[in-house]
């Protein structure tokens, strides 16, 4: 674990459900044999993007709402380095939500964990997408008037290669679920429940221990019912996953047969066969 | 210069372009220098669209206002177009029975201009061919009537079409009507002597010419989205994607895109985004990010009139002040301009080095006017280098320290770089304002020391940077300053007039000190521009302090041509 440990100053609230994925994602690393120099891990901004601070590994904490587009574009770049994005509901689903749309259904290779506390932390406690209707909220102190995005809904409608549900107080399970994201040849998306004590009133760490509950893989229709319905019980683990669907790159025409890799190609090319064309 | 224009104008969807490209590459092949420049409207069919070839056996690369010939596809081109004709041209037109208003036929005498009907739908109905096949024809009367051989347009339907021979006997077919329409006729138009010296050279857009530069230049990926006049880039990349094996990506808007160039860039590939202003606004906060993180990037601006949707379709050189101050926060950036197929071609390596070697972000700005125009170009690609600045690979990795990579203390502020996956320390690129080694430091120390590392990256870049061009004699009296498409007119006029000419390549940051020796020994200095502001002048204003006697501004969507110059300028 200390590999991945970094000196500088953690600055989460206490009782924040940061703490569990930052410690599960180590582990996850660890466990699957990726020393720090082989990953490379980038962040969106919001309370979980100060995580860049907090452990070591080539990292890029780029703009609100744009890291799967950032993170898409490396991992096409160079397929070698697992690229794993981290984001809020916020970023993911307001600010970023057509990336993630596309990135879904271009199904590049890379990892996307939703730090899903369902509100802005980081600037002090404003209503998201995923914020329950009626709760008063930093810009709507007398309520907000939207119905929430039903997100689990409409990932599947998307038809995604990867659907996981973890917890930041399960850590041993999310541990396991992001290996197998990470694993995963294709999008991965990770949504994980976690506890915002200082902003989210409406749903905390007892909450979701009491309503999170461990499941297998389901089929793909099993997997959305059991995605949506939360009205009982929360379902968590991998929930859904297509290991056959192949991603963006594997299908670009141009590019099959090639070995070498983008990052590997950047030298002069002489292109005098191409420019006879205009003789 | 000995020059003759022929313009062909018609509804969009009727064959315009085809006539145009045809006529331009056989007369490129039989010795003349071809400039074709579209014009169109935007839709996609019905709209007036045109296309303007100037022929000479000198070189050309402009378009006169008034043309020799002028063949059009309908009545409304006569309507439209008729008053462009020279005086002794000729009009060739294909609406039966067409009776000209009082007004235009007093005009048709005036000016001694003959009228050609061609009957295209008679003459394919009697072929049993398709009108799509009137193109062949049009061309086939063009040919004849410049008194070039028919053979030449058979050879070069055959390499189009040799393929389908059932096709190409009936273009055969079109060609001999063609021919033996035109022979009926006594109009002649005399072209100067060909000149062997043009068929061994290229012609090809700017959009052509910068796709093969990238690729040329290195670049592995393109990620973009569709915006004119950025477009033909965009699809010429993706046309030759089989051969290239570059990856192209449509992305779902302009932020994705240059958000996947600056992931691929970061991960050590080269890669480039292609827009125009209005996605070019939508990229700003992406390119502020380059300026913090240091991140190499390039994007190519083609610019057409805004504010707004603007002028779709039409070319304009609006958008410098932007790319010179686009993004919020001050951090260093390049900004160069391409004027014609050739240097669209040569800057894409000097942008991807600059931009690499300085770790910032390096935009290229082309117009309309240069994307979509057909040059008779060399292009040669010898002297260029791949340089990749301070990038560490290999052995070098051994000897890094996880600060060095944004060491405020680095000599010219350009530190290490080194690629995610690299056996070295790690960091992290970061949009906050960060220390050494990428972490977050708030530190009003830090603050200042990281601004001015980034900062002084401008010095470096600024002495790298080639002075502007010079062109013309060295005692003339008229100094023209311009930069992009104007470069093209204004060296047609230096052909026959006494002016000289400084160009400006690199726009950002701005040298200024061989403009203001040349200044101070003109009589008279000239600003020419296609915005409202004069932009590049309030640039050189600010810089320097310099202000021109006369400034040319053209804001109409329409290319700066001789005739702009020849009112205002001498």
């Amino acid at each position: 674990m200390k590999d991945y440990n970094c000196k500088n100053q953690c600055t989460w609230c206490d009782g924040c459900g940061n703490y569990g994925i930052l410690t599960a994602i180590k582990r996850a690393l660890i466990e699957l044999g990726l020393a720090p120099h082989q990953v490379l891990i980038c962040f969106d901004v919001g309370c979980h993007g100060n995580m860049s601070d907090t452990l070591v590994g080539y990292r890029f904490h780029g703009l609100h709402g744009r890291v799967i587009s950032l993170s898409a574009g490396a991992a096409l770049a160079n397929p070698d380095v697992p690229v794993i994005a981290f984001g809020g509901d916020g970023a993911c689903f307001s600010e970023g939500v057509g990336h993630l749309v596309h990135a879904i259904r271009s199904n590049y290779n890379m990892t996307f964990i939703l730090h899903n506390n369902g509100n802005y932390g980081l600037t002090t406690g404003q209503a998201s997408s995923l914020t329950p209707r009626g709760e008063k909220m930093d810009m709507a102190p007398l309520g907000t008037v939207e119905e929430p995005l039903n997100s689990m809904d409409f990932v599947f409608s998307l038809n995604p290669s990867f659907v996981a549900r973890g917890f930041n107080g399960n850590i041993s399970q999310l541990t396991n679920i992001l290996k197998s994201a990470i694993y995963h040849q294709g999008f991965s998306y990770v949504d994980v429940l976690q506890a915002c004590p200082t902003y989210n009133k409406f749903v905390s760490h007892e909450y979701l221990l009491e309503k999170c509950y461990e499941c297998e893989p389901m089929n793909f229709e099993t997997a959305r019912k059991a995605a949506v319905d939360t009205s009982e019980k929360i379902a968590t683990g991998v929930l859904y996953q297509d290991k056959t669907r192949p991603t963006f790159l594997d299908q670009l025409e141009a590019r099959k047969g090639i070995d070498s890799r983008l990052v590997d190609e950047v030298k002069k090319v002489d292109v005098s066969a191409l420019l006879a064309k205009f003789s | 210069m000995s020059r003759i224009s022929i313009k062909i104008v018609g509804a969009q969807g009727q064959g315009v372009n085809s006539v145009g490209e045809m006529c331009a590459k056989g007369l490129k092949r039989a010795g003349y220098c071809v400039f074709g420049e579209r014009e169109y409207m935007s839709v996609i069919m019905n709209g007036h669209s045109s296309y303007q070839l100037e022929i000479s056996n000198e070189k050309v690369r402009s378009t006169q206002e008034k043309v020799d010939v002028l063949v059009t596809f309908n009545h409304h081109g006569i309507k439209k177009d008729l008053k462009d004709i020279k005086e002794n041209g000729i009009l060739i037109h294909q609406t039966p029975q067409w009776k000209f208003g009082e007004e235009d036929q007093k005009f048709i005498d005036v000016n001694s201009i003959k009228v050609i009907y061609l009957p295209t739908e008679d003459i394919l109905k009697k072929l049993n061919a398709k009108p799509v096949l009137g193109n062949v024809l049009i061309t086939s009367v063009v040919w004849s009537l410049i008194e070039r051989s028919s053979d030449e347009l058979k050879e070069m339907v055959r390499e189009r079409f040799g393929h389908k021979k059932d096709l190409l006997a009936l273009n055969y077919l079109c060609i001999d009507e063609g021919v033996k329409f035109s022979g009926s006729g006594s109009e002649k138009v005399c072209l100067p002597e060909p000149d062997e010296k043009w068929k061994s050279q290229l012609l090809i857009t700017g959009s052509q010419a910068m796709g093969l530069g990238a690729i040329h230049a290195g670049c592995r990926a393109l990620f973009g989205y569709p915006m004119t006049p950025a477009s033909p880039l965009l699809t010429f990349l993706a046309e030759i994607q089989g051969e290239s094996k570059m990856l192209v990506k449509q992305a779902e808007d302009e932020i994705t895109a240059v958000q996947m160039m600056v992931g691929a860039m970061h991960a050590g590939t080269r890669a480039m985004t292609a827009t125009s202003g209005g996605g070019y606004d939508l990229m700003t906060e992406t390119i502020s990010l380059c300026g913090i993180s240091e991140t190499p990037a390039v994007i190519v601006l083609a610019q057409r009139p805004g504010p707004g949707t603007g002028l779709p379709t039409w070319t304009a050189q609006g958008d410098l002040l932007m790319a010179v101050s686009a993004g919020h926060g001050e951090f260093p950036r390049a900004v160069m301009s391409v004027s014609d197929a050739e240097d669209s071609f040569s800057l894409m390596m000097d942008a991807f080095n600059f931009s690499e070697e300085f770790q910032i972000p390096v935009t290229v700005l082309t117009e309309k006017q240069i994307a979509e125009s057909l040059f008779t170009t060399e292009i040669s690609d010898q002297k260029s280098v791949v340089r990749r600045g301070r990038l560490v690979e290999g052995d070098g990795l051994k000897l890094l320290r996880a600060t060095d990579r944004y060491d405020p203390d680095a000599p010219d502020g350009v530190s290490a770089r080194w690629l995610p996956g690299s056996d070295a320390p790690t960091y992290c690129a970061q949009s906050y304002e960060h220390n050494a080694d990428g972490s977050f430091d708030e530190s009003a120390e830090n603050a200042i020391a990281q601004a001015k590392k980034r900062m002084k990256k401008m010095e470096g870049l600024k002495r790298a940077l080639p002075e502007p061009e010079y062109f013309g004699s060295e005692n003339t009296d008229v100094l023209i300053v311009s930069w992009g498409s104007n470069k093209n007119a204004i060296l047609d006029l230096i052909e026959d007039e006494s002016v000289a000419y400084l160009h400006y390549t690199y726009l950002w940051p701005l040298k200024t000190e061989r403009l203001v020796e040349l200044a101070a020994k003109a009589k008279k200095t000239v600003l020419v521009e296609g915005n409202v502001q004069g932009q590049l002048g309030m640039l050189i204003k600010q810089e320097c302090g310099l202000e021109f006697n006369e400034r040319v501004l053209k804001f109409d969507g329409r290319a700066t041509g001789l005739s702009n110059l020849n009112l205002s300028v001498l």
